[in-house]
């Protein structure tokens, strides 16, 4: 419930139809595609232009009202999960493309703009926005830069964070700031990289300068089959350490191929244990020679048959199995959960082979589908949530997988975010002195903490408490945070 | 010679300056040094002249080393200042306030190269050209080339791009993580071995550029590449200014993936031509290329680059597909700044650094060439034009009258790339040159930066008096 006072203030802003309260009008906000948690806002605000955004926050500043922004509501790491006491800010308004520059390959659009909305706009330029994470038809521009998404293709065009030359949005104060510039680097602390993956608790972004990349002339996809998953984790380690940077390098083991064949026949060979899809791109002489390399790298490597697309058609098809990897194993599971660890490439067969271990020892069934090249594991759980504690096994499972990664030298979470889901995992990767820099800066933007509060960067009494419940072998994690 | 933001920072206190100073040269014996001689070495980088001592020079070889003097002068208030090799063109390593200089140049140790993954680990004071000889033979390389020999520690903290910008990014894509020691002396990880990362707040490319302000980089982790199977570099002269530079745009909307382009003007190929004695070149307007690829692709883009430059009435291709020659010709490029020295032989040489959206690049160049020539200065342009940076090289005379010339005129070089929606430093940071215009660029987003700075550096100790004014 909001202050009455509040309330009104907040009322006044929006017109009546963009400002919510009643619980059925609530209620479609109350979880991300993190479906585990759920909470109902006090309120739903949905503002059209900047200035509504900008009288919005400064009024809950002053209040202290919590404030959690929302795009399209993909995520899957709980970060527009909404606040009990506070707003939830919807970015759904800000539909906008502002402007094409061809010239400088930039669009300006409105961070409620959707990421595959942004390439169907350009494309009569002959040019495409690169990052493609898999529900870019659904997600939005202002959720993939406060994720700093990835997708199939950022092994060769980079993350969000490298494809965005300007960042606007508004402080909690409700002060209007910008980042970065059209320039390729400009001087002063990098706070366009700082505000990338920031998980809406920093600024909520209300414009955004996107490059654009020139579609390439050509593109080709190679499958291949392999009997074994070590040796597809190794043929992925010998083709990123061949010098080739493919457009895109995805693995995908049986359990995920079988699930995908049923659901869209794209072909894959359903004995392989595991399937590597390989994209080069460019000039087709270039495409011609990288497909060359490929070929030789994946034969070499063990692959047990090699398939090369050999037009548009068959390569879309290829492409399909994977990109409905996810809807495909909906159908075969009544729950899953989707994993986000990212390991150095060289590790890959080894994580794998203990993934399956601690699949054994959960019990729990788990596919995996993944942006192999950049050491992106999906690993998807499967489990029944009407199940008595196939819930918390998950969970365990889930987390046992993040803190493998991060044994291995990687990180818990590569494109999906920490939001409330790896909350517990962050004191695992960082240690206090790391917490505290997050913490520091968190505190600079936003020194109340009001801006989606409870999400991305554990306080250091949590990890305290969290090092309570979890003591491995006796030994305690942190020993040097103080204990209460 | 910009005007500078007043001296908000007092010294610190004698006493305190002078028991840490003892301190360390216990501590450190040999490896400590307040001679004259090794303060003055310490005092400047290449830039403008404007030199200052640090009390005492420090040679760490471990992080560990790092931190212990960290905390020493954090305890004391007694600035840092950490100092690769002083290629530096921005005024980063003076130590305007006196303090501890922190030089990094033995811990230059390769620490692991991973083949497999790309990357490697280095500490912060080996120098680019050094990390290149160690890959020799694993078919790998570090692109990121700005021309001078400097540390990858420094080229972290500046984030330095250099003539393959085009192709290869600048040190923000390339450093995946680094060892950082705080402004408390803590020792912290950002980043890894992993590509990508969402967890937490992007730390990495917050300490990328920081230019020592928020920390000392001690470790770095860097992407590398493999070397490529083909490389060829080109030469190709104009008649004008205008087709060199609508040569350089219209190849970088047809997205043609050149390694290397270089505007160099028709002042600077005279300094070249003189200094490095660069045969069968005319004084004009030149670009420089260089292809990376298979040798397919190599051939294709060059030939979709001589139709370019056909258009806009360029020469003929002058190609240099032997390494020798290819050496040469980018050793005349690297030695530019120091060719254009020789032009005025005993004079500073200091360079602008703009950099502006491409589709404004021929306005910029063209206006920035008509303002030189109109306050009658001798100066060239050269540039990495690919991703819309360029340079502009002056002498710092000694009469009154034109050195007020010529501080009005870069000035107005930053002012018009930042009018034009660009930035007044593209690749050398701000350090102390660039204060003024920092703040004309990013208005309020500075207010942020200051508040990281207190929030990260609370006592101003960490190279105080660069990058962000306070």
């Amino acid at each position: 419930m909001l202050d009455p006072i509040v309330h009104a203030d907040l009322a006044a802003i929006l017109p009546a139809s963009a400002f919510l309260t009643a619980e059925e009008d609530t209620r479609p906000y109350e979880c991300d595609a993190l479906t585990m948690f759920r909470e109902l806002p006090a309120a739903v605000a949905l503002p059209d232009t900047e200035s509504q955004v900008a009288a919005i926050l400064a009024r809950c500043h002053a209040a202290r009202v919590p404030v959690v922004a929302r795009g399209a509501g993909t995520g899957l790491s709980g970060g527009a999960l909404p606040h009990h006491d506070g707003v939830l800010l919807s970015l759904a308004k800000f539909r906008r493309i502002v402007v094409i520059d061809p010239l400088t390959r930039t669009a300006v659009v409105q961070p409620g703009v959707r990421n595959a909305m942004i390439t169907e706009a350009v494309a009569p330029h002959g040019l495409y926005y690169a990052p493609d994470p898999s529900s870019q038809i659904a997600c939005t521009i202002g959720g993939n830069v406060a994720e700093n998404s990835g997708g199939v293709h950022c092994l060769k065009y980079g993350l969000t964070v490298h494809n965005v030359r300007r960042v606007r949005g508004v402080l909690t104060s409700g002060e209007i700031v910008e980042f970065g510039g059209d320039a390729l680097d400009g001087p002063g602390y990098d706070l366009l990289a700082l505000i990338h993956g920031s998980e809406g608790m920093l600024a909520v972004i209300t414009e955004i300068t996107v490059k654009l990349t020139p579609k390439p002339q050509a593109a080709q996809v190679a499958l291949a089959a392999f009997d074994d998953v070590t040796k597809a984790g190794n043929a992925v380690a010998a083709v990123i350490g061949a010098g080739i940077v493919p457009a895109g390098l995805e693995m995908m083991d049986q359990a995920a191929t079988r699930a995908v064949e049923e659901f869209v026949q794209a072909g894959y060979p359903l004995d392989a244990k595991a399937v590597l899809l390989v994209e080069a791109d460019g000039t087709p002489e270039e495409v011609a020679a990288d497909m060359a390399d490929i070929r030789t790298v994946l034969a070499d490597a063990g692959a047990t048959q090699i398939r090369v697309s050999k037009d548009e058609a068959q390569r879309l098809l290829y492409w399909s199995g994977r990109k409905a990897a996810f809807p495909a194993v909906g159908r075969l599971t009544p729950d899953y959960c989707c994993m986000d660890g990212t390991i150095p490439r060289k590790a890959l067969a080894d994580v794998l082979q203990r993934i399956e271990e601690l699949s054994r020892k959960h019990g729990l069934r788990c596919a995996n589908v993944f942006h192999a090249g950049d050491g992106n594991l999906h690993p998807l759980i499967f489990f029944d949530a009407n199940v008595e504690g196939e819930t918390e096994r998950a969970a365990a499972f889930g987390a046992a997988i993040g803190e493998l990664c991060i044994e291995v030298g990687g990180t818990i979470t590569g494109e999906h975010g920490v939001g409330v889901e790896k909350l517990a995992q962050m004191c695992v990767q960082f240690r206090p002195a790391e917490l505290e820099c997050f913490l520091g800066i968190k505190a600079v933007f936003d020194p109340h903490g009001l801006l989606n509060p409870g999400k991305g960067v554990p306080t250091l009494h949590r990890c305290a408490e969290f090092g309570k419940m979890f003591v491995h072998h006796g030994r305690l994690p942190h020993p040097e945070i103080p204990r209460f | 010679m910009n005007a500078h933001t007043e001296l908000r920072h007092a010294r610190p206190d004698a006493r305190s300056v002078a028991d840490v100073v003892s301190r360390l040269c216990a501590d450190f014996g040999e490896r400590a040094s307040t001679a004259r001689a090794a303060r003055d070495a310490h005092s400047h980088g290449e830039g403008m002249a404007d030199a200052a001592l640090p009390d005492v020079v420090v040679f760490p070889q471990t992080t560990e080393e790092v931190a212990a003097i960290v905390r020493l002068a954090h305890a004391a208030r007694v600035p840092v200042i950490p100092f690769g090799v002083g290629t530096s063109l921005e005024g980063h390593v003076a130590a305007l306030y006196g303090g501890v200089s922190i030089d990094l140049s033995r811990m230059n140790r390769i620490i692991e190269v991973n083949a497999e993954d790309l990357d490697c680990r280095v500490e912060a004071g080996l120098t680019r050209e050094a990390l290149n000889a160690g890959l020799k033979g694993s078919g790998l390389f570090f692109p990121i080339d700005p021309g001078a020999d400097a540390t990858i520690g420094g080229m972290a903290s500046t984030r330095a791009s250099g003539t393959n910008a085009v192709r290869y990014g600048t040190m923000r894509e390339n450093v995946l993580g680094l060892t950082v020691v705080t402004a408390d002396g803590r020792i912290i990880h950002t980043g890894g071995r992993a590509r990508k990362s969402s967890a937490g707040y992007d730390l990495t490319r917050l300490f990328v550029g920081a230019e020592g302000t928020l920390g000392v980089i001690t470790e770095v982790q860097l992407r590398l590449y493999g070397v490529p199977e083909a490389i060829s570099a080109a030469v190709c002269q104009f008649a004008d200014l205008e087709g060199a530079v609508n040569t350089v745009i219209s190849a970088m909307q047809q997205g043609i993936p050149v390694a290397r382009i270089e505007l160099l003007d028709a002042m600077q190929m005279r300094a070249c031509i003189n200094y490095s004695k660069l045969e069968g070149f005319i004084e004009a307007p030149t670009l420089f290329f260089e292809f990376h690829g298979s040798a397919a692709g190599v051939a294709e883009q060059a030939e979709a680059m001589q139709a370019i430059t056909a258009e806009f009435g360029g020469s003929a291709f002058e190609w240099a597909t032997r390494p020798e020659d290819r050496t040469r010709l980018w050793k005349a490029r690297h030695a530019a700044y120091y060719a254009s020295m020789a032009l005025a032989p005993g004079k500073q040489g200091f360079a602008t650094d703009a950099c502006v959206p491409i589709s404004r690049l021929a306005d910029c160049i063209l206006e920035t060439r008509a303002d030189i020539d109109a306050t009658g200065l001798v100066a060239s342009i050269v540039g990495h034009v690919g991703d819309g940076n360029f340079h502009v090289v002056l002498f710092d005379p000694d009469d009154p009258a034109e050195r007020e010339k010529a501080e009005g005129f870069t000035q107005r070089t930053s002012l018009r790339a930042i009018a034009m929606g660009g930035t007044c430093t593209g690749e050398h940071g701000v350090g102390v040159h660039k204060l003024a215009a920092l703040v004309a660029e990013h208005g309020e987003a500075v207010d942020v930066m200051r508040a990281i700075k207190r929030a990260l550096d609370p006592h101003d100790i960490m190279n105080p008096g660069k990058t962000v004014p306070m």
